[in-house]
């Protein structure tokens, strides 16, 4: 199995479109440790994508320095580290569902952690896991918002990256597949031992991810908050219904409407 | 079960050129009658079934040397030029720069009167190939050019984010993404150049040449042989719409996926 690196986000900021322009982060100081899961929570417009394209070296930051595991962002991305689910699922309509998943071991060629035939068997193991057996010759147009996502998923899995990075991979599904993506993506993440950069709005999906939940606020983007998340592992989908869940849960609710008061308050003065 | 499912399908062929057909028909007898009606004089508009049957006579023998002659003059010129454009547009595309110096200039190209350049390459060349095949090369070279530029640019932000994520080398990207994703638009450009590239052909034989669809139709315009006239547009335009049509097909064959050919 990969061996995890962790990620040191260090004073970083990023500011778009020159002197007028939008900060979009601000100040961000975050430590990820090797195998860890942290997920981040905040309104729309907060940098949450803009972090990630940040840590994997899509984006240079105006300010600040990230470390992932005593390399650059880009030198991390180069030794292809990073699983990237985007927000958008991004396949390709001329290949099919299994030419998708196996897009990364195509293009990573010699680099590719499972090569020749077995790689065929590793895509269709990971589809049948997000539940698309059967889907394997379906083009990427003749299924679902919530299928694409799934596909995406698997094909960020098809190289063991050291490190996910996942931009809202669950928001087209419901509930009951989330529930056991939720559920497939920790049993992935524990064999793998892969630290995880999660992003989502729901913080009951945050917390029974996580390790710890770091709270986003926007305009510009910073951290208002990193919980950490006391659920020992492995766990349940009944934890989210212990006392403790629903007091944390509520308490970084309340974090994210207090903003928005504030929000508010600021513009009717 | 097979058999009938083939049947069906021709019949749904059948159907769906059936209006098509049925408006040319149409023209063809309001054609006859008009020219019945007002008696005018045959040598000025001849009717429907003189052509026609100019058509049986000399037909033939006009495809079988003239029509393939300008045929292989616009195939020549259509390949030419769509090679070329193709070219431009992969230099283009990672050379921004070459773009900003040279797009001007593929549009001044374009703005060229093809029928006066005809001539000027005639004097050049003579009454050969070459001055067919160039013009018709031209004629092709923007709509295609232009055409794959956009599709090479046609590409989402996220799937080159998801490429440079797996480190994909500029070849990689080429081939596995700006590619597939350009070829909707080449055949889109490629289609309108099939069609542009006999009316090239033609024009370019007008300006001199001993053989050829463009030549016949000139000789006879001399002689106010508007029966063969109009024999020779309507054959030339016959094989425009063929050619188009095989173009077509080899897109149906190119593009599998859902969604992938564009609207015309
Ligand atoms: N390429 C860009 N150019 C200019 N501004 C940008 C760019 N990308 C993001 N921004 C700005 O940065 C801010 C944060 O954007 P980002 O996409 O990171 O938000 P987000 O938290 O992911 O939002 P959402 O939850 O809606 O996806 C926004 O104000 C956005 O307008
Ligand atoms: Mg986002």
């Amino acid at each position: 199995m990969t061996t995890s690196s962790g990620i040191a986000i260090d004073g970083v900021g990023m500011q778009f479109g020159g002197r007028q322009g939008v900060t979009a982060l601000e100040g961000i100081d975050l430590n990820i440790s090797a195998g860890e899961f942290v997920a981040l929570v905040g309104p729309s417009g907060c940098g949450k994508s803009t972090l990630l394209r940040i840590v994997s070296g899509l984006l240079e930051p105006t300010s600040g320095c990230v470390d992932v595991g005593g390399k650059t962002p880009d030198e991390a991305r180069r030794d292809i580290d990073f699983g990237f689910v985007f927000q958008q699922p991004a396949l390709f309509p001329w290949l099919r569902v299994l030419g998708n998943v196996l897009l990364p071991d195509r293009v990573l060629g010699r680099r590719s952690p499972n090569r020749g035939p077995g790689s065929e068997h590793v895509a269709r193991e990971l589809l049948r896991d997000v539940g698309l057996e059967g889907f394997e010759d379906h083009y990427p147009g003749q299924v679902s918002g919530g299928m694409r996502q799934r596909v995406a998923l698997a094909r960020a899995l098809s190289y063991d990256p050291k490190i996910l990075l996942m931009d809202e991979p669950f928001g087209a599904l419901d509930e009951f597949t989330r529930d056991r993506l939720n559920l497939q993506l920790l049993d992935v993440c524990k064999k793998a031992g892969s630290t995880v950069l999660f992003v989502t709005h729901s913080i009951q999906e945050a917390i029974f991810l996580a390790d710890r939940v770091v709270m986003l606020s926007p305009r510009p983007g910073h951290v208002t908050r990193i919980a950490e998340v006391p659920f020992p592992r492995p766990r349940n989908l009944e934890v989210r219904y212990e006392p403790e869940f629903a007091a944390l849960a509520g308490e970084l609710r309340g974090l994210l409407v207090v903003e928005d008061e504030v929000e508010l308050a600021r513009k009717q003065l | 079960m097979s058999i009938i499912r083939e049947r069906s399908r021709m019949v749904d062929v059948a159907l769906r050129f059936l209006p098509s057909l049925a408006v040319f028909v149409v023209g063809l007898v309001a054609w006859e009658v008009w020219v019945n009606v007002r008696d005018v004089p045959a040598y000025l508009y001849p009717s429907a079934s003189e052509v026609g049957s100019e058509l049986l006579d000399e037909g033939p023998s006009l495809a079988a040397d003239d029509l393939r002659w300008t045929m292989i003059e616009a195939i020549l010129g259509f390949l030419l030029g769509s090679f070329a454009a193709v070219l431009a547009a992969i230099v283009f595309v990672h050379a921004k720069f070459i773009e900003r110096v040279l797009f001007p200039w593929a549009i001044v190209l374009q703005t060229v009167p093809i029928v006066a350049v005809a001539p000027l390459l005639t004097i050049w060349f003579g009454f050969t190939l070459r001055p067919k095949v160039i013009i018709a090369a031209l004629i092709c070279f923007f709509p295609v050019l232009v055409n794959t530029t956009k599709g090479f640019r046609s590409i989402s932000s996220q799937a080159i984010e998801l490429m440079r994520i797996l480190s994909a080398t500029k070849w990689s990207i080429f081939w596995r993404l700006r590619v597939p994703s350009s070829l909707p638009y080449v055949f889109a450009g490629l289609k309108v150049a099939s069609t542009l590239s006999v009316i090239g052909a033609i024009v370019a034989e007008f300006t001199g040449a001993d053989r050829g669809i463009g030549f016949v139709i000139i000789q006879a315009s001399y002689r106010l042989d508007t029966r063969l006239m109009f024999a020779g547009i309507a054959l030339s335009s016959a094989a425009g719409v063929v050619f188009f049509n095989i173009i077509g097909a080899l897109e149906r064959l190119a593009l599998r996926w859902p969604d992938a050919r564009l609207e015309q």
